[in-house]
């Protein structure tokens, strides 16, 4: 991995503005995971259909959500596809999607990690 | 604290559970829609206590935001409920066109609960100031309801033409007094004393009622300013408050009206053995008019040698018989038919006046 799955300072501050209440973080956490997997299987349907206006709501949920827990990578490569999913052509739809799923496996892990070592 | 309900309405599960969270934190109530028309949904359930400002994502399915804000600005229950937009960081030509749809402000989605807090606060007392504003419009506007109200109110006490005065701009100096020419007219009844004694009072009183509808409706008619009545006396006069150039042949005019519909009233009467008839004087001269009276009954009046010279004629009126002056005659010529009724030596008048007995008004077209 050439850049950093999380960046420590988005993390930070969605600590600090739920006031260090980490059990809440936690659940919100979940939440992102379970809301990012249905983003991407929709993302992904789209990508096999490659229908590039249905890529860009899945798209851009997972591209705000990602940011918000600090998962900067993960939301730059999605607003590159919603923004794309606009135009209506996605070059490399496919494998771009397929990197997304990859890149949330890695926050996936980075968060649960952080999680286990506190 | 603020205090008040906020709708959340944004598709993301995070989303909604953050806010919430940072909402509650700050005090205030939560409400959650995933969409546009789930939102409206709540807004426009009457079971649903009313909420105080929303929290608008933008990308949703269904109905997005953008669509929302188009829903909520063209309902008249809705469009002055605040939204503020929520968006992500690369958002802002979104927030632009938010805005110019009429949201009131936008937030980021991660936003410091202390920047919420004030957004929040903001927005609600923009909307409690227009909401005031609204009520101070209502407010004025049932004064306006209660002004007009009191103002036909007034009318049915008062000419029509002092009550429209009463509530003139100028009305103020108008009342204070002021000298105009006028055409005043006098009536009262020939035999009215005897048939006051020799009739029942409630034969009196219903005679009374008969002849005020009947004159009332034809002084309105001529537009003329009814003074006084009294008994079976009446004074009115013309040219004041409203101004009427044919201020003579105008009072003429009613005189002759009177006597013809007099007759047919005093035609019932007359089966019943009662002989009553009207006496009319008119007089054309300088008078000061005005508020007249004292504190706590006032009349709009006038005052001057004109209306002595008409209360002297229709005293001297016979039966059924209308006398003018001759400064009214001569202001009326054209439109009347007169005959001398001679010089008359009157109280309070050191010389005889030539007085006219009006008999017809001269052309149809005229007395229209």
């Amino acid at each position: 991995m050439s850049e950093a799955v999380l960046d420590p300072a988005a993390f930070a501050h969605l600590l600090e503005i739920t006031g260090d209440d980490l059990e809440f973080v936690d659940e919100l956490v979940d939440t992102y995971f379970d809301d990012a997997v249905v983003q991407l299987e929709a993302m992904r349907q789209a990508a096999e259909k490659d229908d590039a206006e249905a890529l860009v709501r899945p798209a851009h949920s997972l591209k705000s959500s990602s940011a918000n827990v600090g998962a900067s990578t993960l939301s730059e490569a999605c607003r590159s596809l919603e923004a794309d999913g606009r135009t209506g052509v996605v070059p490399d739809v496919a494998v771009r999607v397929a990197d997304c799923e990859r890149m949330f496996a890695e926050v996936r892990a980075a968060l649960l990690l952080e999680r286990a070592s506190r | 604290m603020i205090g008040g309900r906020v709708l959340v309405v944004d598709d993301t599960a995070f989303n909604r559970r953050l806010l919430v969270r940072l909402l509650t934190s700050i005090e205030l109530e939560t409400l959650e829609a995933e969409n546009g028309r789930e939102a409206l949904a709540l807004l426009r359930d009457p079971a649903v206590a009313p909420v105080d400002v929303i929290l608008l994502d933008i990308v949703m399915p269904v109905m997005d935001g953008y669509e929302t804000l188009e829903a909520l600005k063209t309902d008249p229950q809705l469009l002055d409920l605040p939204v503020i937009v929520i968006t992500g960081v690369d958002e802002l030509a979104s927030v632009v066109r938010c805005i110019q749809m009429g949201a009131a402000d936008y937030l980021p989605k991660t936003v410091d609960p202390e920047i919420l807090r004030a957004r929040i606060g903001a927005s609600m007392s923009a909307k409690r100031l227009h909401d005031l504003e609204r009520e101070t419009l209502e407010q004025q506007r049932r004064l306006l309801a209660t002004i007009d109200r009191q103002r036909s109110e007034l009318a049915r006490f008062l000419s029509p033409q002092v009550a429209a005065l009463v509530s003139s701009d100028d009305g103020e100096a108008m009342l204070a007094g002021h000298r105009r020419e006028i055409t005043a007219m006098f009536c009262d009844l020939r035999n009215f004393t005897s048939f006051s004694e020799a009739a029942e009072p409630e034969e009196v009183l219903g005679f009374l009622r008969a002849y005020h509808g009947v004159m009332g409706p034809l002084i309105v008619e001529h537009e003329g300013t009814l003074e006084h009545f009294a008994g079976d006396g009446f004074m009115t006069f013309f040219n004041d408050p409203v101004l009427q150039p044919d201020h003579a042949a105008r009072a003429v005019g009613l005189a002759v009206a009177m006597r013809e519909h007099f007759r047919e009233l005093s035609a019932e009467w007359r089966k019943r053995g009662h002989v009553l008839e009207i006496g009319v004087g008119i007089a054309t001269g300088y008078a000061t008019l005005g508020r007249i009276g004292f504190e706590g009954r006032y009349d709009y009046g006038a005052v001057g040698h004109a209306i002595i010279l008409a209360a002297r004629l229709s005293g001297e009126a016979a039966a059924g018989e209308i006398l003018i002056a001759p400064r009214t005659y001569a202001a009326a010529e054209e439109t009347i038919e007169v005959q001398p009724a001679g010089d008359r030596q009157l109280k309070g008048f050191s010389r005889p006046i030539p007085v006219y007995a009006v008999t017809a008004i001269r052309t149809k077209e005229l007395a229209e």
